[in-house]
């Protein structure tokens, strides 16, 4: 047997394992998407066939009980309070903060990005009283600005390791031109940090989405305030046994996500890889 | 003069207004909670009561003495964190290396690896719940392989690589993607000249794909480590720490002992030592890696 064909069966072999193994991977979602399908009993007397006689009623009757399209606009509403504030006030701090470098500006920069190192579970308790105090719990707009504080060390961390690489001699430019510092950022730096704004907020809208912990602390009490993954979780509680409406919530909770990835696969990636080696 | 003066004023006045709502922002969330978490771990508090009191370090001396089992807890998020980062990152490397080749599915094979990675995580520890209890009894009765009618939650000693599991299943398209990355950009006439010299593909990779990979390995490793240490939705889904306290991750203990014990003081306490303990861990793995960084 020549070296070539002996090559060409260890790369055959290795895709075919490669393809088992993919197959078995993904089985998991394939296998809550199915049984969302199935009527009671069939989930749990089959749990891992196709449903013989696929039904959707398990989507009306959660869709329903979880006032899902509620849910769903309470999602969207507080990722995008969330993602325009951080990137709004990360990328004008980061704006100054690199191109005015003077001791105060220095002391400032560290304060912004230190809590990158402060973990999320080490402050919640206190967390709440502090947000408590300042009425910004219990209210999905609250919840919203409450993003801004958690998300901005990090983005402003990006975008002025970003602001770096764009030439001073544009900005300065457009100052002795007679626009304003306000003026400059609009109209010059911003449009230049498009590329680095995509990154952060394919970071942040994967993380505010999808994010548990704050959102069961900050707004669990009310369906008019909960959050998709939040009224899931209390849902999937309450049908213990149930398992055919819990498959039903879990599809309808990662379906927009889902959706989301298939259309922009190839930038979530870059924007999930970039922001990786940026952070 | 006059004019330059003037100028400064008006630049510093932007320093500071432009910086002003990123800077407090940040003071409101994290300083203020941090600062408030560090007295607090010095109080008696039950979350109720108006007055906390001061008790000093009394509750470090709780949470150091035996009856406790906050030291159990970092154990169970060290052990966790290891093999964690071990298998994810082997796994996420092979899988890479395979996916950089070239044919055609391998689009599709690399989208499915990273699909688990944008669901939620709770979502994920209710699916595999589902699949540890319903899916391998359907599955045992079918196959009879022993190992899937085991107590894969309910014993201690299992729901611990069960939460593993899980950990790297959802995590390994993000580890994927990174190592892909890395990957294509080693230069390929580095690559061949190893193979006029006569290098099998074996220690094609050892040799020479291995160290250029370095940077992308460090942000991995850097990355699984913080993730790990952090675990709390997926046990919380899947065994909400039990056995007993047997899965309790420390970011668990601490949620636990605040919002069902209501020992908002303790809490606090044991959320200062959780921060300490992290910031250690990371600092340390951080000077490793770029030691090791250099060596290569």
């Amino acid at each position: 047997m020549s070296l070539k064909t002996k090559r060409k069966i260890v790369l055959i072999v290795m895709l075919v394992m490669l393809s088992l193994f993919t197959l078995i991977y993904i089985y998991p979602v394939f296998l809550m998407f199915m049984n969302s399908f199935k009527p009671f009993g069939e989930v749990v007397s089959d749990p891992i066939a196709l449903p013989k006689k696929p039904t959707t009623e398990n989507f009306i009757y959660v869709a329903n009980k979880i006032h899902y399209l509620q849910l769903f606009m309470n999602n969207v509403l507080i990722t995008a309070i969330g993602i325009l504030g951080i990137v709004f006030f990360s990328s004008l701090a980061a704006y100054i903060l690199d191109r005015r470098k003077n001791d105060y500006t220095k002391l400032i920069y560290g304060i912004i990005i230190t809590p990158m190192l402060i973990p999320f579970q080490t402050i919640m308790i206190t967390l709440l009283k502090a947000m408590n105090i300042i009425h910004l719990d219990q209210s999905k707009v609250g919840l919203g600005i409450q993003y801004w504080g958690f998300g901005i060390p990090m983005a402003t961390f990006i975008f002025f390791n970003f602001m770096k690489t764009i030439p001073k001699e544009i900005d300065e430019s457009a100052e002795i031109d007679g626009a304003s510092t306000w003026k400059t950022y609009c109209a010059i730096i911003f449009p230049l940090i498009k590329p680095v704004c995509f990154t952060v907020i394919v970071l942040d809208v994967m993380w505010i989405w999808n994010d548990f912990l704050l959102p069961l602390l900050m707004v669990n009490s009310s369906t008019k305030t909960k959050t998709l993954v939040l009224a899931a979780y209390t849902f999937v509680g309450q049908m213990n046994t149930k398992w055919q409406y819990a498959m039903a919530s879990m599809t309808l909770t990662v379906l927009p996500s889902i959706l989301i990835f298939i259309l922009l696969q190839k930038y979530i990636v870059e924007g999930v890889v970039a922001g990786a080696v940026k952070g | 003069m006059r004019t330059t003066n003037r100028r400064r004023r008006k630049e510093n006045a932007e320093n500071v207004l432009f910086t002003l709502p990123a800077l407090l922002l940040v003071i409101i969330m994290m300083y203020v909670p941090f600062i408030m978490s560090g007295y607090y771990s010095l109080t008696e508090w039950n979350g109720i009561s108006k007055t906390p009191v001061f008790i000093g370090l009394a509750n470090f001396h709780k949470l150091f003495s035996n009856s406790s089992i906050f030291a159990g807890t970092i154990l169970f998020t060290i052990r966790y964190t290891l093999l964690f980062m071990i298998g994810s990152n082997v796994i996420a490397l092979i899988l890479a290396v395979a996916l950089t080749k070239k044919f055609s599915a391998a689009n599709v094979f690399r989208g499915l690896f990273f699909i688990p990675y944008i669901m939620s995580l709770t979502i994920v520890g209710f699916i595999w719940k589902f699949i540890f209890t319903k899916g391998f009894e359907k599955l045992f009765g079918l196959t009879g392989m022993g190992f899937l009618n085991y107590s894969w939650l309910g014993d201690p000693h299992l729901a611990f690589y069960s939460i593993v599991l899980v950990g790297i299943w959802q995590a390994l398209g993000f580890y994927i993607v990174l190592y892909i990355a890395g990957l294509q950009a080693i230069p390929q006439d580095v690559l061949e000249a190893a193979v006029v010299d006569g290098a099998g593909p074996v220690q094609k990779f050892f040799r020479v794909t291995l160290p250029l990979l370095g940077p992308s390995i460090t942000t991995c490793i850097f990355m699984s480590l913080t993730n790990g240490l952090k675990v709390f939705d997926i046990i919380l889904a899947l065994t909400k720490g039990g056995p007993g306290t047997s899965t309790y991750s420390t970011t668990m203990q601490i949620y636990q002992e605040a919002f069902t014990n209501n020992n908002y003081g303790l809490g606090s306490a044991e959320a200062i030592l959780y921060f300490i303990f992290v910031l250690v861990t990371t600092q340390l793995v951080l000077r490793l890696m770029k030691k090791l960084e250099v060596n290569l």
